[in-house]
């Protein structure tokens, strides 16, 4: 709202004037809540955010000092933390949930900028091509991941296209070596149209002056969209590479549907393995280790990252 | 290209460039971008189209070679079929509705009032800054992380297998949503508008709900839709919380067609299609807002 605001209207009170000590009690009621509107409006979703974000963190710190053995538990320090360094399971957890989060982003980015200037051109019924590829990233990653294991399956779809160039199905989601890449896909699969929809409006905001400067000055295309285009686009492309990093760090859905981490540890992202260390092994000191050191892995990411690239939100 | 070193804005065009340019001359670039796009379209839909379709297929054909393109025996006892192999369907839907429908109008109201309330008073101690940017970074924590805590905590209080237990996690998570999206419509109502209603004789809280409410309309629907679309896809949370049918949802029930042994594809792809089907229709109200949702609003209106 402006900022101009009267003083009546940010402290919170202001009927004063029309509601007297004599009205009955509903107008006192309603007189005392508009003297605390601000606390009352706000409060409620402060809350629930703390009790069920911030107080579950200090559970956390709480529940990673303790070993969760079937009669109780036990104070054991830190060691859970120092155990993780050597937890080989936890580690290729990270190694994993590294190449899906690069690969996967990675192609993500590619593929929908380039997407995004095919559609940035003048062509017909565009608002039809945004409307048709928004149906992946609405879906349950639970639905896609199902919807792929259809087309993974085996002498399925994707095996009758590509055995003949493979010389036999290609064990999509069994095959050690192709399951990650089976899982990547799918999430490309997913969330390029995301990439695809903001880097258009991106490429839609560039404000038309500043081409035509650049062709002015005789520049090509290309040179147009490295010195003008890009930069333009420079914190859009950071902040859609953040968003789609947390989110990719986040996946769990598509890898319990399709592989449950397996065959062996190939898929074993990191939520899954923390799924599997809490709720299969009930092992909720080390889980809960192995999420604080996730978390602070996930803030350094995001620091260094925005640092690098230098945006201010 | 030897721009480098020359003063001169641009140098003469590449050969790359020089061709890009006949390119585009010759009608090819038309070609180029719509075979572009019309191949991102194909690998987009065709996936969607192949799961729809099995719903219509038998068991044989489903999984053949080569395969059928068309569902052309139309067994469309496929979904009666489901419900009666697999009866706690029914009560999947009817849990999951309950719950979408409860964490939509708690989430959307919760945070369009907290939203209000960061736009137009000013708090002590800059909290009118520093809250809501907590709301939002709480966005951003892998819910993995807090969703071990949460189990034990909800597990000493009897939350868990319990649909309130359910709506309260999903209120927490799609809050930040509410907050960041309300906070963008209510900063574009004028604020004399809640001043001459107060003048009037309304209560500030009365203005709210019966003045400025009504106007940011389209964004509390733009909010409830996106909650519903999270709320009725969400795995995670409920299959750690819901672990009995009692309070399972769709997604868990999804889930639960895939065993270490086998996949049960005809009611897999039936029961995927009935959980993908009013999601699609929610999509195309609110298809710009929805974008925005996703991307946390690196996309403006």
């Amino acid at each position: 709202m402006a900022t101009d605001s009267s003083d009546a209207l940010t402290s919170g009170g202001g009927a004063d004037a029309v509601v007297s000590e004599d009205d009955g009690l509903a107008a006192r009621v309603l007189l005392w809540a508009d003297d605390r509107l601000r606390w009352l409006l706000t409060l409620p979703a402060v809350l629930i955010l703390f009790a069920l974000t911030f107080y579950p963190l200090l559970r956390a710190i709480e529940m990673s000092m303790h070993n969760y053995v079937p009669s109780g538990r036990e104070f054991v320090g830190a060691s859970n933390f120092v155990n993780l360094a050597s937890n080989e399971a936890f580690l290729n957890s990270l190694t994993v949930t590294g190449k899906f989060i690069g690969l996967a982003v990675g192609i993500e980015f590619l593929l929908g900028f380039g997407i995004a200037l095919l559609l940035n051109k003048k062509i017909k019924l565009r608002g039809l091509w945004q409307t048709l590829i928004l149906v992946p990233m609405i879906l349950s990653p639970t639905v896609v991941g199902l919807i792929w294991r259809l087309m993974y399956a085996p002498n399925g779809l994707l095996d009758y296209i590509f055995a003949p160039l493979a010389g036999g199905n290609v064990g999509w989601i069994s095959e050690p070596n192709v399951a990650l890449y089976s899982v990547i896909l799918t999430d490309v699969w997913q969330w390029t149209p995301l990439v695809v929809l903001v880097m258009f409006a991106g490429l839609q905001s560039v404000p038309d002056h500043l081409r035509e400067a650049a062709i002015m000055d005789g520049a090509s295309r290309r040179q147009r969209f490295v010195d003008i285009t890009l930069p333009y686009l420079k914190s859009l492309i950071v902040l859609i590479l953040i968003i789609r990093l947390v989110d990719a760090l986040r996946v769990f859905a598509k890898v319990y549907i399709l592989t449950r981490g397996g065959p062996g540890s190939a898929t074993n992202v990191v939520s899954m393995e923390m799924y599997r260390t809490a709720f299969r092994f009930s092992n909720f000191g080390e889980a809960a280790a192995m999420a604080l050191s996730l978390l602070v892995i996930v803030i350094l990411l995001a620091m260094t990252f925005v640092k690098t690239a230098g945006v201010e939100f | 290209m030897a721009t480098e070193d020359s003063p001169a804005p641009y140098s003469e065009p590449s050969t790359v460039e020089r061709w890009n340019d006949r390119v585009t001359e010759l009608g090819l670039g038309k070609v180029l971008v719509y075979g572009g796009i019309g191949t991102f379209l194909v690998w987009t839909l065709f996936p969607v189209y192949w799961l729809v379709t099995a719903t219509l297929k038998t068991r044989d054909t489903l999984l053949s070679f080569p395969p059928h393109w068309l569902p052309y025996e139309m067994e469309v006892g496929n979904f009666a079929q489901l419900f009666a192999q697999r009866p706690e369907f029914t009560q999947f839907i009817v849990n999951s509705i309950t719950v979408t429908i409860l964490t939509t109008i708690i989430a959307t109201f919760v945070g369009a009032c907290a939203a209000y309330g960061f736009v137009t008073f000013d708090y002590p101690y800059n909290l009118d800054f520093h809250l809501p940017f907590y709301i939002l970074s709480t966005r951003f924590m892998p819910p993995i992380a807090t969703i071990i805590p949460l189990f034990v905590i909800f597990r000493d209080f009897g939350l868990v297998n319990t649909l309130e237990g359910l709506v309260l996690v999903y209120v927490m998570f799609n809050i930040p949503f509410a907050v960041w999206m309300m906070k963008g419509f209510f900063e574009e109502v004028p604020n004399s508008l809640v001043e001459s209603a107060m003048l009037d004789g309304h209560t500030h809280m009365g203005a709210f709900v019966k003045i400025v409410l009504p106007l940011v309309k389209p964004g509390l629907l733009a909010s409830a839709i996106f909650t519903v679309i999270i709320t009725w896809n969400e795995l995670l949370f409920a299959i750690i919380l819901a672990q009995n049918s009692k309070a399972m949802t769709v997604p868990v029930g999804l889930a639960s067609f895939i065993t270490k042994f086998s996949v049960q594809w005809v009611n897999m792809s039936v029961a995927a299609t009935i959980a993908l089907a009013p999601v699609l229709v929610f999509a195309f109200i609110a298809r710009d807002q929805l974008v925005q949702g996703f991307s946390m609003g690196a996309v403006e209106k």
